[in-house]
């Protein structure tokens, strides 16, 4: 098994969440209007699943340069608010596949997955 | 499991350079092949390729979105639903200029400890009818959430 480097990112801020609304088409407005996201029982504005997967999957690509994802499945383990920063880790488990994790600096989990390479498919 | 499986053709989306831009500019990311045409051509991509979670602006930037699938067919308010799991498995690059036509099924839907959980599976296919992703979500109604 092979410890992947840690990368630590900048703590999500409120105008990350509506770019990546307006970029992914994802409009939920408890990602970017905290009225709604405390009508539905939450303390604040929370950041998209597929927003983490997206660092999850630049993670990869960040340790893996030359090669590319085959396949890659994730769990979301809990909602992340803004101004967290995400810590993001990993292992190369054998030859092509790993495994991540992405969890808050006090070490809460907010995605685990699993990950198989392939050589760049261009 | 009603026996008619219920089946959603999202409209043919044209993957186009400034909305890849977009995409890889909200996830910050750096690598260029995603910003610039010469430098994925000397990476040798045909084109500026999709990063791997684009396939959510497939199924959310479409004139037959997510939203439609949500109310419509699973009878379900879109923005009540939380993303419990997500897969993929990737098969042949998806390019700028690609029209990518994505088809959703309803492969189960059950409830567990008071909530209603809905396994769905998209294939992405290309201009040449390839195959080149397919994405399994868990979506999870959100009857009330304690975070």
């Amino acid at each position: 098994m092979i410890e992947l480097p840690t990368i630590i990112k900048n703590p999500i801020a409120p105008i990350d969440l509506v770019k990546y609304s307006g970029a992914s088409g994802d409009f939920n407005e408890i990602h970017t209007v905290p009225a709604v996201a405390q009508d539905q029982g939450l303390t604040g504005i929370i950041v998209h699943g597929m927003f983490v997967m997206g660092w999850a999957a630049a993670a990869i690509e960040e340790w893996f340069p030359n090669r590319q994802l085959k396949s890659f499945s994730v769990r979301f383990q809990a909602v992340t608010h803004t101004e967290t920063v995400l810590v993001i880790t990993g292992n190369l488990l054998a030859g092509n596949e790993g495994e991540i994790l992405v969890e808050d600096r006090e070490g809460h989990p907010k995605l685990v997955g699993t990950f198989v390479l392939q050589k760049k498919n261009l | 499991m009603s026996e008619q499986p219920i089946i959603f053709n999202y409209a043919p989306f044209l993957i186009e350079s400034g909305k890849i831009k977009e995409f890889a500019k909200a996830l910050q990311l750096n690598n260029p092949v995603y910003l610039d045409e010469e430098v994925a051509k000397s990476a040798g991509y045909r084109g500026i390729p999709a990063p791997p979670t684009f396939t959510t602006v497939i199924d959310f930037w479409n004139d037959r979105s997510f939203y439609q699938l949500f109310s419509d067919f699973l009878k379900l308010n879109p923005n009540n639903v939380l993303h419990g799991e997500q897969a993929y498995e990737y098969y042949k690059a998806m390019m700028v200029g690609d029209t990518i036509s994505a088809q959703v099924r309803l492969k189960d839907q059950f409830c567990k400890k008071g909530k209603n959980f809905f396994l769905l599976e998209t294939v992405y296919k290309n201009q040449w009818n390839e195959t080149v992703a397919i994405g399994r979500a868990t979506i999870i109604e959100m009857l009330e959430v304690n975070s």
